[in-house]
């Protein structure tokens, strides 16, 4: 049986004398698709950081694909990232005047993998993601829900089990907000494991597992569904 | 958690893999692109300093090929002997024979000799007496071009038919004083109080410029009509280039074996060569002024970097976030650095050569940049720049990925 992608059990984060995290248990399978909910400051891009490696635990133990995350170096972390977890934004972080090619080619560029398959690879997500006509273009040519696309064709290109979503939708109008999350179905439904935090009830209501947190505890989960959790 | 636990030894721990070299600069290179006019302003400054120390070396290279080219074309073998001061303290005089004496003596190619004859020389007789223009008036052998060098632009030289009667050779500057540009049979000029035809003029003669400002008549004419006592003032002596040292160190006793040591010997090229070293001295201060200029330019690619650094706060973090190790950003940093010093080395060696091509062009010299100062200027602009970049590229690697994503 493979491990959950994402193991966490008694979590803690403090910044200084904020709590951020207060002993969170939460596994995610392989292959499920969840929102992570709850009110401004609850915690909710503080746990994404975890699952992302991105920060350590105060307390507590993370454990990404199988990897306890206390037991690996900085170095390992970021190679862990490179080959397992996908990142989307809220903003998009998109350098400016970067074509959308090469801008998406740079999500395998620490996968160790030559340039020219990323950016074969970086064309077929973007045409993945609908945007083959807008290959060549830099952000300032792309609307909202373009460069949202744009940054989730870069947090797949490598097929990575894992991806993680800080308010995908929030900067976009709810048209473009409805067409990233058809997209992050459907890489759901290709049988990436994705977390989405999220603001919009609607949203969080249409995902088949909803993780409400609130002061930096898991307040309700509505568990994991039946049928949905058994990935490979 | 019992899951876990076996599960945890068949992972094998991730490794990060290592970008190409061909990434890592198109990486550096991308934080450059984007900033086109802030890159070329610093750049700029690294560029001026090492343009300013490529010029001033290949300017001062230059010249010094100029001067062994020069030093080749005149020859460094001649030397001069003329009488110094006697023990007492009046003006001394060669002996009569001391230019028989010198041609025998061993490796001696040839012996020529002037002689000063108090004497002035006008343009015409109306000119008032003190305006001599600072133009001497000598007796010359006959035999002096062929030991000195000298080249007769226009006429001819003294023969010994011409060396009886009032004829005169003069020396580039003498005869741009007097305003005479063409030696015929109608040019005169007007020599210790009659009047002097003017058969020849001479080419400048950098290795005996005495003779630039000279009026050379014959040695028989000077003694008959000019007062001339016959003692030769200067003598000129060609040697062979073996041994020239030698024979400077015995040409006093050769040329007056009875007073050796109030004969004054000299060496010209020697003079042109200290005149060379005197440059040096203003080249080493600008060279140090380039030096100063270099280290303004890198502390202005190290302010660049730090602002760069601060600025792409959310590109750190976005590269963390796809994998990037510390490492990793660090070279970014670094190599973006190197690469922007790198460029305003680049631009200031083809500045700085190009500033020596037109100095020295303008000049007249041959364009001489020594390798060295190329190879060592471009080295010089990479040390600065990974200086300039450490700094910013170790706090861009320190920054906490969480951190730096919410500057974003
Ligand atoms: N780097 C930090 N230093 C200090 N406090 C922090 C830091 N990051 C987060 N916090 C605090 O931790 C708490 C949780 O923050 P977090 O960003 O996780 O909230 P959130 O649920 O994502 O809120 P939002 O919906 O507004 O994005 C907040 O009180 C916040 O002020
Ligand atoms: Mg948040």
């Amino acid at each position: 049986m493979t491990p959950p992608v994402v193991e966490l059990s008694g979590v803690s984060k403090t910044y200084g004398g904020v709590t951020a995290l207060a002993g969170v248990d939460l596994v995610v399978r392989r292959g499920e698709l969840l929102a992570v909910v709850g009110p401004s400051g609850s915690g909710k891009s503080t746990l994404l950081n975890l699952m992302g490696t991105l920060s350590r635990p105060s307390c507590g133990t993370v454990r990404i694909d199988g990897h306890a995350v206390q037991e690996l170096s900085d170095r390992e972390l970021s190679a862990l990232r490179a080959s397992t977890i996908g990142f989307v934004f809220q903003s998009f972080h998109l350098a400016p005047g970067v074509p959308a090619i090469d801008a998406v080619a740079d999500g395998l560029l620490y996968g160790g993998r030559p340039r020219g398959e990323r950016r074969r690879l970086a064309e077929r997500a973007l045409r993945r993601m609908g945007l083959g006509h807008r290959l060549h273009n830099a952000p300032h040519q792309l609307s909202g829900g373009e460069k949202q696309r744009v940054a989730i064709a870069r947090a797949v290109l490598g097929d990575p089990p894992l991806l993680l979503a800080d308010e995908p939708t929030g900067a976009l109008d709810s048209r473009s907000g409805a067409a990233v999350m058809d997209l992050l179905h459907e890489l759901h439904r290709a049988g990436t494991t994705v977390v989405v935090i999220t603001h919009d009830r609607d949203i969080a209501a249409s995902l088949p597992r909803e993780v409400r947190i609130r002061d930096g505890r898991v307040e309700r989960d509505s568990g994991v569904p039946v049928g949905g959790a058994v990935g490979g | 958690m019992s899951t876990a636990a076996p599960s945890r030894q068949r992972v094998a721990r991730p490794r990060p893999a290592r970008l190409s070299a061909v990434d890592v600069i198109r990486v550096g290179g991308s934080g450059l692109r984007s900033r086109p006019v802030r890159v070329f302003l610093s750049a700029l400054g690294i560029a001026i300093g090492i343009a300013a120390m490529i010029g001033v070396v290949g300017i001062s290279t230059s010249s010094q090929e100029e001067l062994d080219r020069k030093l080749d074309a005149l020859g460094t073998n001649l030397l001069t002997a003329g009488p110094g001061q006697s023990f007492g303290g009046d003006q001394a005089h060669l002996p009569d024979e001391a230019v028989g004496m010198v041609a025998a003596a061993d490796a001696v190619e040839s012996v020529s000799a002037v002689g000063r004859v108090s004497a002035e020389v006008y343009r015409n007789d109306h000119v008032p007496e003190e305006q001599t223009g600072g133009i001497g008036v000598y007796a010359a052998r006959t035999d002096l071009p062929r030991t000195v060098g000298a080249q007769v632009v226009d006429g001819r030289w003294l023969d010994a038919a011409n060396a009886r009667y009032p004829c005169v050779v003069l020396g580039a500057r003498a005869a741009a004083h007097l305003g005479v540009h063409r030696a015929d049979p109608g040019t005169r000029v007007w020599l210790g109080d009659r009047w002097f035809t003017v058969v020849g003029v001479l080419a400048p003669n950098e290795l005996v410029p005495e003779l630039d400002s000279a009026a050379l008549v014959g040695w028989p004419v000077a003694r008959q009509e000019l007062g001339f006592d016959g003692y030769a003032t200067t003598v000129y002596t060609r040697a062979e280039e073996s041994a020239v040292g030698d024979l400077q160190g015995v040409l006093g006793a050769t040329v007056n074996p009875e007073h050796p040591n109030e004969v004054q010997v000299s060496r010209p090229s020697d003079a042109l060569a200290a005149k060379q070293a005197t440059d040096d001295a203003l080249s080493g201060l600008l060279l140090g002024l380039g030096a100063v200029a270099l280290l303004v330019g890198g502390v202005g690619v190290a302010n660049t970097m730090v602002i760069s650094v601060l600025e792409r706060r959310a590109e750190i973090g976005l590269r963390r976030s796809l994998g990037a190790t510390h490492g990793q950003i660090r070279t970014q940093f670094l190599c973006e650095s190197l690469l922007l010093s790198a460029l305003g080395g680049l631009g200031g060696v083809v500045l700085g050569i190009a500033v020596t091509a037109g100095y020295a062009g303008y000049q007249g010299w041959p364009t001489l940049v020594p390798l060295w100062a190329t190879v060592g200027g471009v080295a010089a602009t990479l040390v600065i720049g990974g200086l300039a970049g450490f700094y910013p590229a170790v706090r861009a690697s320190r920054l906490p990925p969480t951190e730096a994503l919410a500057a974003g």
